[in-house]
């Protein structure tokens, strides 16, 4: 994890040193200042700080090294509970079917999007509450 | 080495040397990299908006002087406000408790918190909804020119995030109710919507400042 944290430190330094570097050089060359390229690269770095942020936050509050991250690790020590997996669903297709509905109604015809809204909400409502009714309540 | 009866050592000794590891949970690291998508998706709106800005300033400013910025300042403190409401609904779901014990807020659990959120969260989205109503009426629209564009590109997108965020409420909400035993399942999902919610809430503040400030 801590290798992980590192990289995204590392890309957002590189990224931060651009967004500083390209304005720079855009004014030497031409006297102006590229807008989009400047926002572009400012934001890369703060993209490669926020996860590298939230990883090294993570491996601080973990303890210990996980077990992949060891030499000296066995495969049967990487084997807590890693979360809920669901083992098969409908549910991503049916949602699938509707945001796919929704843009080709945006497209052709409109009627076609609002019968695709209905498959959304139904599909969302579906796919989050799979395992909190029924059979699977819990 | 096999066990054949002439060896009296096992031959694994289990390693009894590794810790407890707290496992970053997956679901709030997965949703830490969509939101690190979501801020270059951002950076593409930004980036309509300084470009605008550099190239046709005197449009600009005509424009963004037509802003109405005391109504956007109280909408923003309005979503800022949501953010804390939010935080206080997912210390409820960290220590599992679903619903109130009584009406203190102190005592206010996550369903009540995020129904607050909820409502701070479609305040902020129904005044946005009146001030393009206002904007539109003096003659700003999404195809009035190039400014009116780029405020209705860069404002309507986020606006779309929120409403997915309030439809976001609405479904962990409707789990605190359907669960019988609200457990670490559901207060993920409860903290991967504050993390959602908090997002959208800074980038609100860096298009606050950016539209209505920096002008």
């Amino acid at each position: 994890m801590r290798a992980n944290a590192v990289l995204f430190w590392i890309l957002s330094l590189f990224f931060g040193v651009l967004a500083v570097i390209y304005p720079l050089w855009g004014i030497l060359e031409a006297d102006y200042v590229e807008p989009a390229g400047t926002v572009a690269l400012s934001l890369t770095s703060i993209l490669g700080a926020f996860v590298g942020f939230y990883l090294q936050k993570s491996y601080n509050t973990q303890g210990a090294e996980l077990p992949e991250d060891r030499s000296d690790a066995n495969i049967d020590d990487g084997d807590p509970e890693l979360g809920f997996f669901s083992p098969w669903s409908w549910w991503p297709i049916v949602l699938a079917a509707g945001g796919a509905s929704v843009m080709l109604g945006i497209a052709v015809g409109f009627w076609i999007a609002i019968i695709g809204v209905f498959v959304t909400v139904i599909a969302l409502v579906g796919w989050t509450y799979e395992y909190y009714r029924g059979y699977f309540a819990r | 080495m096999r066990h054949n009866g002439s060896v009296t050592s096992t031959s694994i000794s289990p390693a009894t040397h590794v810790p407890v590891v707290n496992r970053p949970n997956t679901v709030a690291v997965g949703t830490i990299v969509w939101l690190g998508s979501e801020v270059m998706f951002f950076a593409g709106l930004f980036a309509i908006y300084f470009t605008l800005r550099s190239t046709s300033p005197e449009l600009f400013t005509f424009e963004a002087n037509r802003l109405n910025v005391p109504f956007a300042l109280v909408n923003t403190l309005i979503l800022v406000s949501s953010s804390f409401t939010c935080q206080f609904g997912v210390f409820a779901a960290e220590r599992l408790q679903p619903r109130s014990t009584g009406w203190k807020p102190s005592q206010w659990g996550m369903v009540e918190w995020f129904f607050l959120t909820y409502a701070l969260g479609a305040i902020f989205i129904a005044g946005q909804i009146l001030e393009y109503a206002t904007l539109v009426h003096e003659g700003i629209a999404l195809d009035s020119n190039a400014y009116g564009s780029a405020f209705y590109m860069t404002t309507g997108f986020h606006g779309l995030h929120v409403t997915g965020g309030l439809i976001a409420f609405l479904l962990v909400i409707g789990r605190g109710f359907a669960v019988r035993n609200f457990g670490h399942r559901e207060a993920t999902s409860a903290i991967v919507v504050s993390y959602y919610w908090h997002f959208v809430d800074v980038v609100w503040i860096g298009l606050f400042l950016v539209i209505y400030v920096l002008k």
